[in-house]
C-alpha cells in the first residue's frame, strides 16, 4: 500500500474515531441498506485490472476469469476436476500431457470452443511478455479437433496449475481489442467497463456449467478505505477491507473472515559469509547460518502472541509456506512460544552468555543480526519488532530495519528478510527451497541448500500425478530424518497466515471458500456460481 | 495597428521558445528522476502476482517494454516517437498513452472547471464582503474560515466531506462518477452532476481561501487610497463605492490568481479524486507514478505543464487588456 492511501486510511479511521467519540447520537445511518431481493450484486473487492481481461497477458490467475473458462479447475478440496477439458494424460517421461476437451463448450457469441483455441491462447499467453510463466512449454499442437498435446522441455507436475489458471480466449474473435471487449465461455460476459470505475457483468446464457445465482454483478474499483466507507453507506454488497478495520461493525453486514496461506515469515541466509553474488553482493551469515539460532528464533517466537497482538487475531501461526494446503505436511506444527526450549537449543549449539551482557555467544561472535523488511510495510515492521522482542530474553539481538526493495535485493543474501509468499501452486516451495533458485531473484535468496531436500521435490516436479507429487513434497518438508521445515534445517522461520477480511451483506452467502492465496480481493469470487442469498 | 502585430507576434514566438525548453526540461528531469526511483517497473508490472513468475520471464518481460536498455536510449526512444506525435504505450494498462489521457482528462475537465468557477466567483464575492465590512462579523468569519481552509490539507476536507454527506448523511454517493450496475446510455447528465458534487465541493472550498484573503487585501488597500477618500468625501459610500473606484483595481490580482492557480487545481484534483476514486487524470498521475508507468507519467506530467502553462499565458494577456499601464512598459 503507498505512503499516501496508508495516511489517508489513518486519517479517515481518526475521523471515523472522532465521530464515534463524539457519539453523534441520532444514529443516523442510511437505511438504504444494498439488500435488495434481486438476482443483482454490487462489490468492492480489490482494484482494477487495469491492464483488461485478456488471460493470455494474466487475468484470472486469482479468483474466476468470469468471462473465460479453464481447462481444469480446483474443487473444495483443492482436488483437480474437469471443466473445458474431460481428462488429461501425462506420458511416461512427464514431458507429454494430452488434454481432451469438452465438445459442447461454446463462446457467448455461439461459436465451439475447440482444440484451436487452446492452442492459441497457450501460444498467445507464451508470447505475450506478461506474468504467465511458461517457459518451461516447448510445443504446444492440435492432435483432433477436441485434443491438444503440450510437450514440455522438462517434466513438471505442477504444470496443472497452470492449466488450471489460463483462461481460453477465442481464436476467432481475438484482437488488439481483446482485453477491453473479452469473449469467452465462462460464467458471465462483460457488459460494460467503466475505466477506473466500474466493471458489470451479466450471466452467460451459453455457459455449459451450472448457471450461477447471481445474473448481473457490479464490480467498483475503490480503495480500501472507500470500500469501507461504501459498506457504511449500504452501497455494497461485499467490501474488501483490511484487517486492522475488522473490529468497526456495519449495520447489516457481517464480517468474513477468510483463511489463507497469505504468509509472513523470516528467511535466514544459510551459509556462512565469505562469498559474493555475480553483482557483488555479500553472500551469507555466520550467525544465521548456525543451525541453533535458526531453531531458536523459531521455537521462542510465540505465534499466536502474534495473530493476537498484530493481526487482531485475524491470521493463524504459520510453519511452512504452504499451511493446510493437500502438500502440507502436518509434523511441521511445533510447539512454540517456548523460552526455556530455545535456551537449551542455543546452549546445545554452544551458545553461552558468558560476559553477561544478556546476549549468547560462541567463539567470540554474538548471538546477534539484522532483521530487514519492506519499509513502509506496518505489518511486516510490526511482526519484525515484536519477534525480536520475543527472542532477546533467550540471549538473541536482533536488529530490525526497513529497507526499499532494491536496497533490499543487495542485502538479502547476507541479513534475515521478512518476506511474504502463499500460492496455490507447489511450484512456489520449489523456487523458495531449491539449489537451483539460489540467489535467483528474491527466491532462494539466503542459498540454502540440502541435496536430500532437492531430491524430493525433483521427484515431485517429475511425479506423473498430482497426488504422488503431493507425497514427494510433504517428504520435502519433513521425512523423517531430514527436511527444509523446523524439524530438518529450519531454513525459514515462517510467523502467520494473514487472514483476509471482507464485510459482507448479512443476506448474502458466498458459500464454501478454500484457502485464498497472496493477494486479498479477487480470489473470493473463484466460486461466484455457488453464492447466493440466505433463506430468510 | 502593424506594430502591435508584430509585438504580439514576437511575444508569442518568445512564449512558444519558452514552452519548448519547458517541456524538454520537465521530460528530462522527470525521466532521470524515474529512472532513479527505487522502483523497479518489472516488479511493479508484476505487482501481487511475483511468486508465479521465473527469472525468464522478468527477462522477457524487460525484454518486451526494453527496460534494460541505458536511460538515455530509452529517453531518445521516447522523445524521437513523441516528436513524431506517439506518446508510446503505457504499460499498466496497456493501450495508448493519449487515449488514456484523453479518457482522464474529460473527467477531469469537468471537475476542476466546475470547482475553478466556483471559486472563483465565490472567491471574489468572499474577499469584497469582508473588506467592505471589515473589523465586523462578516469579515470575522470569512477571514477565519479563510484561514482554516487554507492550513487544512485538500484531502482531509475531502475525507470529512466523505463521512458526513456520503456515509453519515447518505445524500451523496461515496464515489465514482457514474452510478453503480448502471449502463452508460442510461445515465444522466443529472446522474453526473450528482457525482460530481463532493469532489467539486472540496476542490472549490480549498480553491476560495487565497482568492478571498488576496481579494480582501487588495480591497483595503484602494480603500485606503487618496482617491476613495476624496470618494467618500463626495458623498459615496458601501457597495456603489467599490464598483465604481474598486472593482477594477481588485479583479487584477484576482484574475492572476484565478489563472495561475491552474497548478493548484490540478495538485487538488489529484487529491480530491484519490478521496473520491473519481476517475480523473489525477488518479492516474497516481497510478501511473507507484507503478512506474514512465510513458504514462511523462505524458500526463506534459499535458499538466501544457494545461499550467497555458493558464499563466491567459492570465499574461488578460493583465495587459484590463490594465493599460502593462502595455506601455515594453516588456513583452
Amino acid at each position: 500500500m503507498s505512503n499516501l492511501s496508508k495516511q489517508l486510511v489513518l486519517i479517515l479511521a481518526m475521523v471515523i474515531g472522532m465521530a464515534v467519540i463524539a457519539g453523534c447520537g441520532s444514529r443516523t445511518e442510511p437505511g438504504q441498506s444494498a439488500s435488495r431481493n434481486t438476482d443483482e450484486l454490487i462489490l468492492a473487492i480489490g482494484s482494477e485490472p487495469t491492464d483488461g481481461f485478456d488471460p493470455t497477458t494474466g487475468w484470472g490467475r486469482y479468483g474466476s476469469p468470469l468471462f473465460q473458462s479453464t481447462l481444469f479447475k480446483r474443487d473444495h478440496e483443492m482436488n483437480v476436476v474437469p471443466d473445458a477439458a474431460k481428462d488429461y494424460r501425462i506420458s511416461e517421461d512427464g514431458r507429454q500431457w494430452t488434454v481432451e476437451l469438452r465438445d459442447d463448450v461454446r463462446f457467448s457469441d455461439g461459436e465451439p470452443l475447440t482444440a484451436e483455441d487452446v492452442v492459441f491462447s497457450f501460444e498467445t499467453a507464451a508470447s505475450s511478455g506478461s506474468t504467465i510463466d511458461l517457459s518451461n512449454l516447448e510445443d504446444v499442437r492440435v492432435l483432433d479437433d477436441w485434443t491438444v498435446q503440450f510437450t514440455l522441455k522438462e517434466p513438471q507436475s505442477t504444470f496443472i496449475s497452470i492449466l488450471i489458471s489460463t483462461g481460453i480466449v477465442p481464436k476467432h474473435a481475438y484482437g488488439p481489442n481483446y482485453a477491453q471487449e473479452p469473449l469467452g465461455s465462462g460464467p458471465y460476459r462483460l457488459v460494460q467497463w467503466d475505466r477506473g470505475q466500474q466493471l458489470i457483468v451479466e450471466a452467460n446464457p451459453e455457459y455449459y456449467g451450472q448457471q450461477p445465482y447471481f445474473r448481473k454483478l457490479t464490480f467498483l474499483f475503490l480503495s480500501e478505505d472507500a470500500a469501507l466507507a461504501a459498506a457504511r453507506a449500504g452501497q455494497v454488497d461485499i467490501a474488501a477491507i483490511p484487517a486492522a478495520y475488522a473490529d468497526q461493525s456495519v449495520k447489516s453486514m457481517r464480517l468474513a473472515a477468510v483463511k489463507t496461506v497469505d504468509n509472513r515469515g523470516i528467511m535466514f541466509p544459510y551459509v556462512p559469509s565469505g562469498s559474493m553474488t555475480e553483482e557483488g553482493y555479500p553472500i551469507g551469515n555466520d550467525v544465521t547460518s548456525d543451525i541453533a539460532i535458526r531453531r531458536a528464533v523459531n521455537v521462542a517466537i510465540d505465534r499466536e502472541a502474534l495473530v493476537d497482538g498484530i493481526l487482531e487475531g485475524y491470521g493463524t501461526p504459520a510453519y511452512t509456506v504452504n499451511d493446510g494446503l493437500p502438500w502440507w505436511n502436518e509434523e511441521t506444527v511445533i510447539s512454540d512460544g517456548d523460552a526455556e526450549e530455545a535456551r537449551r537449543i542455543l546452549t546445545e549449539g554452544g551458545w553461552a552468555d558468558a560476559d553477561g551482557d544478556g546476549i549468547a555467544e560462541k567463539d567470540g561472535l554474538n548471538a546477534s543480526f539484522t532483521l530487514l523488511y519492506p519499509a513502509g510495510d506496518v505489518t511486516r515492521q510490526s511482526l519484525a519488532l515484536t519477534v525480536a522482542d520475543m527472542v532477546r530474553p533467550v540471549g538473541i539481538d536482533i536488529h530490525v530495519e526497513g529497507k526499499s526493495w532494491d536496497e533490499l535485493r543487495k542485502l538479502m543474501h547476507s541479513n534475515a528478510v521478512l518476506f511474504g509468499w502463499g500460492s496455490h501452486d507447489p511450484l512456489e516451495m520449489y523456487y523458495l527451497y531449491s539449489s537451483r533458485y539460489q540467489g535467483v531473484d528474491l527466491f532462494n535468496a539466503g542459498y540454502y541448500s540440502n541435496p536430500v531436500v532437492d531430491q524430493w521435490m525433483e521427484k515431485a516436479m517429475h511425479a506423473t500425478s498430482e497426488e504422488v507429487a503431493w507425497d514427494y513434497w510433504r517428504k520435502a518438508q519433513w521425512d523423517g530424518q531430514t527436511g527444509l521445515s523446523f524439524k530438518g534445517d529450519a531454513a525459514w522461520a515462517w510467523l502467520v497466515n494473514i487472514d483476509h477480511v471482507y464485510l459482507i451483506n448479512e443476506q448474502l452467502d458466498i458459500g464454501n471458500q478454500r484457502i485464498h492465496p497472496h493477494g486479498h480481493g479477487w480470489p473470493i469470487t473463484d466460486n461466484i456460481e455457488e453464492w447466493r442469498w440466505l433463506e430468510p | 495597428m502593424k506594430l502591435n502585430l508584430m509585438v504580439y507576434g514576437k511575444w508569442f514566438g518568445m512564449k512558444l521558445i519558452r514552452l519548448c525548453t519547458l517541456l524538454l526540461a520537465l521530460s528530462i528531469v522527470t525521466f532521470g528522476l524515474m529512472s532513479l526511483s527505487p522502483i523497479d517497473p518489472v516488479q511493479a508490472y508484476i505487482g501481487a502476482d511475483a511468486m508465479r513468475v521465473s527469472s525468464e520471464q522478468r527477462q522477457a518481460i524487460a525484454d518486451y517494454w526494453g527496460l534494460d536498455d541505458p536511460p538515455h536510449v530509452r529517453y531518445l526512444h521516447w522523445a524521437s516517437a513523441m516528436l513524431q506525435g506517439d506518446m508510446g504505450t503505457s504499460m499498466l494498462y496497456r493501450e495508448p498513452v493519449a487515449d488514456v489521457i484523453g479518457e482522464r482528462f474529460l473527467h477531469s475537465a469537468a471537475l476542476m472547471a466546475v470547482a475553478w468557477l466556483a471559486s472563483g466567483v465565490i472567491g471574489l464575492a468572499f474577499g469584497i464582503v469582508a473588506a467592505a465590512n471589515k473589523g465586523r462579523w462578516p469579515d470575522r468569519i470569512i477571514t477565519w474560515y479563510c484561514y482554516t481552509i487554507a492550513s487544512t490539507p485538500a484531502y482531509w476536507v475531502g475525507l470529512v466531506m466523505l463521512v458526513v454527506f456520503a456515509v453519515w448523511l447518505g445524500w451523496f454517493p461515496v464515489g465514482l462518477a457514474v452510478p453503480a450496475g448502471v449502463m452508460a446510455s442510461d445515465v444522466t447528465l443529472l446522474d453526473r452532476i450528482y457525482h460530481l458534487v463532493l469532489p467539486a465541493l472540496t476542490l472549490s472550498m480549498v480553491g476560495i481561501a487565497p482568492i478571498a484573503l488576496h481579494t480582501r487585501e487588495k480591497l483595503l488597500s484602494v480603500l485606503s487610497s487618496d482617491y476613495v477618500l476624496y470618494a467618500r468625501a463626495r458623498g459615496e459610500k458601501g457597495y456603489t463605492l467599490i464598483r465604481q473606484h474598486g472593482l477594477r483595481n481588485i479583479l487584477l490580482p484576482a484574475v492572476t490568481l484565478q489563472f495561475t492557480s491552474f497548478s493548484e487545481l490540478f495538485g487538488g484534483a489529484v487529491l480530491a479524486e484519490q478521496v473520491f476514486s473519481y476517475p480523473g487524470l489525477g488518479q492516474a498521475t497516481v497510478e501511473a507514478g507507484l507503478g512506474g508507468d514512465v510513458p504514462l507519467l511523462l505524458g500526463i506530467v506534459l499535458c499538466s505543464a501544457l494545461f499550467v502553462f497555458i493558464g499563466n499565458l491567459i492570465a499574461d494577456l488578460l493583465y495587459r487588456l484590463i490594465d493599460p499601464r502593462m502595455r506601455k512598459g515594453g516588456e513583452w
